[in-house]
């Protein structure tokens, strides 16, 4: 029988049970997001290191020297002690800069705070302390002195819906992280191919960015995709910067036509084509060998394309992902 | 020299695992045990395949491949697919016939394991 010690008491884990199962099966108020070991925000500590070894992948070596593990990963096969952590001593304030709509689902979210972070990290919000919620940078450290962070609106979303409406410029949000390691790297002349979703798009200007700022030498293919394309944002700056860029390529493709892109149609230049973005990369981008891959977006977009720009020769160590997972009660956000 | 030393031991491993995980993942007969939705976590158990394969320092047992292969209703084709991508690899590497017949006799001895028999 598997045990755990936590404030003066025993509990037993059922088969299959993560800590965190546990606990809150036993009625503990345990803060907890993404239950995949994605947000960190159910840390909990414990000196059972070979215990916890398996749920400390993603934490720093000062979380892992401090005896801190994700709780929802937590699989112990003997008797363990958690411990609580204080939340606050991984958390940052941020003051919110701006909240604006970028479209009719795509909210920008700006923050100011003092955070290390490479461009395509991600960023764990928190909503009053209760609710936490991932969402990737779409900023550079160096070049913006804000965080930028793209969130999709969901109506009755949690956190989306409660950003929207009820957060303004001036309010503090906690924050965690910079978390993932989706970020430019790899050699200078190398291709890279840019693979966005839906506000997958997010961390893809971040590396962008961050490539450019590297004075990356090799080709560089954006490709984003949507479902419509009144769901594409940030249109005019990415044209903008591919203007700029002799070796940069920007593609857009969207799945279906809404009523609303043939009313827009006649006043807006011909961006975005319709097809599959999965037929369109396979034709276009058929041999991916030397490449170096970046796919962001929803976790469906990621999983097919990984494997299919695997397929297509890219290394699976030059392919780069950030998938954005499912939180409890909302289906996509990210 | 021992086999793995002779087939070059890590490197030669990390260039082949790419090449063999295509392969299962693209054969038909096999690629639904290898989809995964953790392809990082597949590469890596692909990686440590090979290294056993290649007689290298691993940590497989006999109890281990039973138990990672119980349940998945295997059968003689399934095994026979695997082994045959796997020296498809290796003579794509070009390495030596006397090498590959080596490996195929270690991967020949886990069969048993893991079909479960």
């Amino acid at each position: 029988m598997t045990d755990i010690a936590f404030e003066d008491k025993h509990l037993t884990l059922e088969e299959g049970e993560t800590v965190l199962d546990t606990l809150l099966r036993a009625g503990y108020d345990i803060p907890n997001g993404c239950r995949a070991g994605i947000c960190q925000s159910c840390i909990m500590k414990s000196d059972a290191s070979e215990e916890i070894a398996h749920a400390q992948v993603g934490l720093s070596d000062a979380q892992k020297t401090l005896k801190y593990f994700l709780s929802c990963r937590c699989l112990p096969s003997s008797k363990i002690n958690v411990q609580r952590i204080s939340l606050s001593s991984q958390q940052t304030n941020a003051e919110v800069i701006d909240v604006s709509m970028l479209n009719e689902t795509v909210i920008r979210l700006r923050l100011k705070a003092s955070i290390d972070y490479h461009a395509g990290q991600y960023l764990t919000l928190w909503k009053d302390g209760r609710i936490a919620r991932c969402y990737s940078l779409a900023s550079h450290p160096t070049l913006n002195d804000y965080l930028e962070l793209h969130v999709k609106y969901i109506k009755g979303g949690e956190f989306s819906a409660w950003l929207r409406s009820d957060v303004r410029v001036g309010d503090i949000m906690k924050i965690q992280g910079p978390f993932g390691k989706c970020i430019y790297a790899g050699e200078k002349e190398q291709p890279l191919l840019l693979l966005a979703i839906g506000t997958g798009l997010s961390p893809i200007f971040g590396i962008l960015q961050d490539a450019i700022a590297k004075k990356h030498q090799g080709k560089i293919h954006i490709v984003v995709g949507a479902r419509s394309k009144e769901n594409f944002y940030l249109v005019e700056e990415l044209q903008k910067i591919a203007a700029q860029n002799k070796s940069i390529s920007l593609t857009y493709i969207y799945q279906e036509e809404t009523n609303t892109d043939t009313i827009t149609a006649q006043n807006n230049t011909d961006f975005a084509s319709k097809g599959d973005i999965y037929q369109y990369c396979k034709e276009r981008f058929d041999n991916l060998k030397g490449y170096r891959v970046f796919i962001c977006g929803a976790e469906s977009f990621c999983k097919k394309m990984r494997k299919q720009c695997f397929l297509e020769g890219a290394d699976m160590n030059a392919i780069s992902v950030d998938s954005f997972i499912s939180f409890t009660e909302e289906k996509t956000e990210g | 020299m021992s086999l793995y030393e002779k087939l070059g031991g890590e490197p030669a491993i990390d260039a082949a695992v790419d090449i063999f995980y295509r392969k299962v993942l693209s054969n038909d007969r096999i690629s639904q045990f290898f989809e995964s939705t953790d392809m990082e976590a597949q590469h890596a158990k692909q990686k440590a395949f090979m290294t056993m394969a290649f007689g290298g320092p691993n940590n497989y047992t006999g109890k281990d491949m039973r138990e990672a292969h119980k349940g998945m209703k295997l059968n003689d084709d399934h095994f026979n697919a695997v082994a045959e991508e796997l020296v498809a690899t290796l003579n794509e590497l070009k390495v030596p016939q006397e090498l590959i017949d080596e490996v195929v006799a270690i991967v020949s001895g886990a069969k048993g394991d893991v079909l479960n028999k």
